[in-house]
């Protein structure tokens, strides 16, 4: 199989389009990483580093943009070059998106602070953010290995992290009708859970584009979904 | 029909080379200049108005091929083509044809413009003239007048008739000879490279007209760019080395191709 073009200048542009895409991924995956830990460590130096490092991930987001715009207007790139394009400049605001989670985690993990949580039993934070965080390290390997399989894989597991949800939605709404003043740790801690979920969605996403770049079409069956949140009023 | 994996490995053309409707057929057609093989057992239908864009690096036979379809290759004492190729099931290579009719039914445009030494009119009119295809003057005159106005030169040239058709633009030049093609009624127009000389107004205005009389002609077209193939076609078929590779719906080919030779080449990996 002939991996380079012609022209290697070409070779160069989508190199450099993709080095960016993964110092996005890696530079996302870390702030996801810090985030979660800081919940349990409730380091607040640690905390603002987060929520200070949001920009890394706009300017990374935004080159990835400006060099996946320039190829398509220089290159005409075709093919399974043009699907690696269009899939960069998607994930590229995938990630960038899942960096505003992070610093949102952060700010909330702060005013937790203030509000001196502790553990609430049956609610595993960090549990939850673990798992996410293994399916964010897989599909960074996915991708740069052009690993449908493991994708489909990352992709079919998003269901677990929904379960845990949909668990810990129920049982922080329950502890907050027994005990009136746990309402506000009560929001704080259900606005993290959700965007954990979101960010294994947004993962998701990831996976199935990954399938797309090395296919070329799209996934067919419907993604499993077991988040049921928004669809059960709690006891 | 076996599935694509094991037509790439016996080396044979993937995709669908066959279409509901064709107009005209080729069967197992190679063509040899002397000992060289050029083409090599090619088989593919061309639809009834149809585009079709043939692509592949220099020297993969494309132009070859194309030009068996009105034997053109005649022309060339080493050339000889083996196998079948038909127009609404008539073979073109019996030797009941005659090739000036059969030129008429599948026109041709080359990549250089090449109007003959006459003026605007005459160009267009000397097909239907030569075919006996007029009754009178009026009737003449309507058919060029028509022509041109498919051919998207009416309004440019309808006050000079009468001047030479070499004194054209490039992109003019290449528009008239299309009007000559089809000033005779053809179903087919074979097209090799129409675009290469002209500059990118003169090609946008050439693609247009192809997207137009693709509604009534079944129209094959040679060309090196991609970009073009895109545009102007449905069908797509990749030639390499005299093979063809594969053939399939443009935007298939152009997205996501499966055979790893068409991928190289449009990605430009291959030339």
């Amino acid at each position: 199989m002939e991996n380079t073009h012609i022209s290697s200048s070409f070779d160069k542009d989508l190199n450099k389009l993709n080095d960016n895409l993964l110092k996005l991924g890696n530079t996302a995956l870390d702030q996801f990483e810090k985030c979660i830990n800081n919940f349990g460590t409730q380091n607040l130096e640690e905390i603002k580093t987060v929520i200070n490092s949001d920009k890394i991930l706009d300017d990374l987001d935004d080159k990835v943009q400006k060099y996946g715009f320039e190829i398509i207007a220089l290159r005409a790139p075709q093919a399974a070059d043009l699907r690696r394009i269009i899939v960069a400049l998607k994930i590229a605001t995938i990630f960038e998106r899942i960096g505003d989670y992070s610093r949102n985690i952060s700010n909330r993990t702060k005013l937790l602070i203030d509000l001196q949580y502790t553990d609430l039993p049956g609610v595993n934070i960090g549990k939850m953010g673990q798992k996410t965080q293994t399916m964010f390290e897989d599909v960074l390997d996915a991708y740069i290995n052009e690993d449908d399989k493991l994708a489909v894989k990352i992709r079919n597991s998003d269901v677990k992290i929904d379960k845990m949800h949909t668990e810990y939605y129920l049982e922080i709404i329950s502890h907050m009708q027994r005990k009136k003043n746990f309402a506000p740790t009560g929001a704080h801690l259900l606005f993290i859970a959700k965007n954990i979920e979101r960010v294994a969605d947004y993962i998701t996403d990831v996976a199935e584009q990954i399938y797309f770049l090395v296919n070329g079409r799209v996934l067919s069956d419907h993604r499993p979904k077991a988040d049921k949140t928004s669809l059960k009023i709690p006891n | 029909m076996s599935n694509n994996n094991d037509l790439k490995s016996l080396d044979l053309t993937v995709g669908d080379v066959f279409t509901p409707n064709p107009r005209l057929k080729a069967r197992n057609v190679s063509v040899f200049y002397g000992d060289n093989k050029a083409i090599d057992n090619v088989t593919i239908d061309i639809g009834n108005k149809e585009v079709i864009s043939f692509i592949g690096p220099s020297g993969c036979g494309k132009s070859t091929f194309l030009r068996c379809f009105n034997r053109m290759n005649d022309t060339i004492d080493s050339c000889i083509v083996k196998g079948e190729i038909t127009i609404d099931n008539e073979n073109i290579y019996d030797k009941k044809i005659d090739v000036v009719p059969l030129r008429a039914r599948i026109g041709m445009v080359f990549q250089k413009p090449n109007p003959f030494p006459k003026s605007i009119y005459d160009n267009v009119a000397y097909g239907p003239r030569i075919h006996g295809l007029s009754e009178n003057k009026d009737h003449l005159d309507g058919i060029v007048e028509e022509s041109l106005k498919r051919a998207g030169l009416w309004e440019e040239v309808s006050d000079r008739l009468d001047s030479a058709g070499t004194g054209l633009s490039g992109g003019q030049q290449q528009r008239l000879c299309i009007a000559r093609a089809i000033a005779v009624s053809p179903e087919v127009i074979l097209m090799d490279e129409p675009c290469s000389a002209l500059d990118p107004i003169a090609t946008a205005k050439i693609e247009e007209l192809i997207h137009e009389l693709g509604n009534d002609y079944s129209i094959v077209i040679v060309t090196h760019s991609m970009q073009q193939a895109a545009r102007v076609s449905k069908r797509t078929a990749y030639f390499h080395l005299g093979k063809l590779i594969e053939v399939g719906r443009t935007k298939d080919i152009f997205t996501r191709p499966q055979h790893h030779k068409t991928e190289a080449y449009i990605s430009g990996k291959i030339g």
